[in-house]
């Protein structure tokens, strides 16, 4: 199951988002504008940003659930146009079906997808075991615990043998303990299958742990900032010194980009908002160094 | 316990001071009333005697048969006609519950009339009734079927409309779309509420059926209704309160065994019913 998981995925997942500008009704400011993001296959890209950055919008966008206004989004060179099981997303309310079991929760997509039913228990099984749920599969959803109920979200995800897995704030709702918890066996399950996954979150720690590439969103309106290489191999150890530090150079960067461009919006009345737009620039190659003055050896 | 004190003091009130018993039936007279209408012909009311209950005079021609009595035919009969209009009321109320959720035209046109004519009582649609289908039984069918079927559109309606979007961004993700978005996402995710407005579907049903046969006396075929209406012809008021008995507990019982338990299995997947 696991090499198969494994084998398919390579070369596939290459999400490509180009110049994309979303829109809202009723709102003056864009929620995203000219966003450009691609991931490699295998990659694991996380988008970091403060609420209202657009960075859930840009993963709907992604999974085919919001059009862009402008710009195009394509996953292994076909055009990104509805949802599909190619681009699995885990959501922060797990949105597991609260009538059907744990197994029946994951064995829902392959079932959508007329596989057989001895053959998609087997697989649905398998998958709820690499979570390590192996003992839940009876369960009904509101006898999980929300780290269990991810864990089903994800299993049901990975199950559908998807091209990128999406994983919009997946753990935000969780307490800390079994946060991390989590990121191990995240991190563990994609050494393992090795799936390309565009993962957001506004937490720099989760990021720093998890990502390949960090890309560094801003608000108002919602525009790639940075993007930041993590070259740390995985497994990571979340507590050494290396994650530490990265985290806190990251969130101080992310830290005084927001206060330079709060002060420049302060300090201007009408036009302000253009001036604090002109801030935002557009990331560069520049950005995608990582900073390995500041890391330290063993990279 | 204090309802069966209250129907004892009522009895010994009648044996110490009998008063003419087609004023008021007395609690032994329902019984006898209900039993003589399923052909078992006793005689609870009659003052104690050797023998009691048995009958002090035998009939001259005895009835015969629990299952060939007016009294069951008749629970037979209503029922019948219950979950045949019922069902039609089930499927026109649900598939215009499901309009009105999905197209906002047809909710505003539709739907103040539904709540309206919720509100109206059953028995008003009589007239039309016998003006579109005559003293027939699609008559009473269709009283039936006018009583419920404006409560399942409109809770079918608001059930939908509490379905978490969440479930149908999921249901889409995993490849579930068209019908199968419905069948297999919104429909169980619409589970709690169609069940409840299905249990006030089917008081709504019940009670118009009741009110339809009584007022309709010219079918052949004789349900509950159409036997209170024959107790009041008769002036014997212990078949009608007998009926009026079964009445309520036929109704209680489909609503508290089959709908009730329904519910609970329902609220216990969702994990609804406050036990964790």
């Amino acid at each position: 199951m696991i090499s198969d998981l494994a084998s398919t995925t390579s070369g596939r997942g290459r999400l490509v988002l180009e110049s994309i500008d979303k829109n809202f009704e009723g709102s003056t400011v864009p929620a995203l504008r000219g966003v450009s993001l691609s991931t490699m296959a295998g990659e694991f890209v996380v988008v970091v940003g403060p609420s209202g950055c657009g960075k859930s919008t840009l993963l709907n966008i992604a999974a085919g659930m919001l059009r862009p206004d402008a710009g195009h989004a394509s996953l292994d060179g076909k055009p990104i146009t509805r949802p599909g099981p190619d681009r699995a997303m885990v959501f922060q309310e797990h949105g597991l079906f609260p009538w059907l079991s744990a197994l029946a929760n994951v064995e829902f997509g392959l079932k959508m997808a007329g596989v057989p039913r001895g053959e998609r228990q087997d697989r649905a099984a398998a998958a709820l075991k690499m979570v390590h749920l192996a003992n839940s599969t009876g369960k009904l959803i509101h006898e999980l615990s929300g780290g269990m109920r991810q864990r089903v979200a994800i299993a049901r995800a990975l199950v559908m043998d998807p091209a990128v897995l999406l994983m919009d704030e997946p753990f935000a709702a969780l307490d800390a303990q079994t946060r991390t918890l989590l990121h191990e066996q995240l991190q563990e399950l994609w050494i393992r299958t090795r799936k390309t996954i565009l993962f957001v979150t506004h937490s720099v720690g989760e990021a720093v742990r998890l990502a390949d590439r960090i890309v560094v969103l801003h608000a108002h309106p919602g525009r790639v900032r940075r993007q930041i290489l993590v070259p740390l191999q995985h497994p990571r150890d979340f507590d050494s010194k290396q994650v530490t530090e990265l985290v806190s150079l990251v969130r101080t960067e992310i830290e005084q980009e927001v206060n330079r461009v709060n002060a420049a919006m302060a300090s201007k009345d009408s036009a302000g908002k253009n001036l604090a737009e002109d801030l935002w620039q557009p990331a560069t190659p520049d950005d995608l160094a990582p900073h390995p003055g500041d890391l330290g050896d063993g990279i | 316990m204090i309802w069966l004190l209250i129907l004892a003091t009522w009895e010994m009130a009648f044996r110490i001071h009998p008063w003419k018993d087609y004023y008021f039936p007395y609690p032994t007279q329902i019984v006898d009333s209900l039993l003589d209408l399923l052909n078992i012909q006793i005689g609870f009311h009659e003052p104690l005697h050797h023998g009691w209950p048995w009958l002090t005079q035998i009939p001259a021609h005895p009835k015969r048969g629990v299952f060939r009595s007016e009294l069951f035919q008749g629970i037979l009969i209503s029922g019948g006609r219950l979950l045949g209009g019922f069902g039609v009321s089930i499927l026109l109320g649900g598939s215009l519950g499901v309009l009105m959720w999905r197209f906002t035209p047809f909710n505003e046109f539709l739907g103040p009339l539904f709540l309206g004519l919720q509100t109206l009582p059953s028995v008003c649609w009589v007239p039309v009734a016998i003006s579109l289908f005559g003293l027939q039984e699609r008559a009473i069918q269709f009283v039936l079927i006018m009583g419920s079927f404006f409560a399942i559109a409109i809770s079918l309606r608001d059930g939908l409309r509490t379905i978490p979007p969440l479930y149908q961004r999921a249901g889409l993700m995993l490849g579930a779309s068209g019908w199968k978005l419905y069948l297999y996402v919104l429909l169980p995710a619409a589970l709690p509420a169609l069940c409840s407005g299905l249990r006030q579907g089917f008081s709504f049903a019940w009670r118009s059926l009741m009110g339809a046969e009584f007022v309709f006396q010219y079918s052949a075929l004789h349900g509950l209704g159409n036997l209170l209406k024959d107790g009041q012809d008769q002036n014997d008021d212990a078949v009608v309160i007998g009926i009026m008995i079964v009445m309520v507990m036929i109704g209680m019982a489909a609503d508290r065994l089959v709908f009730g338990q329904l519910e609970k299995r329902i609220s216990h997947r969702f994990g609804l019913s406050g036990a964790k």
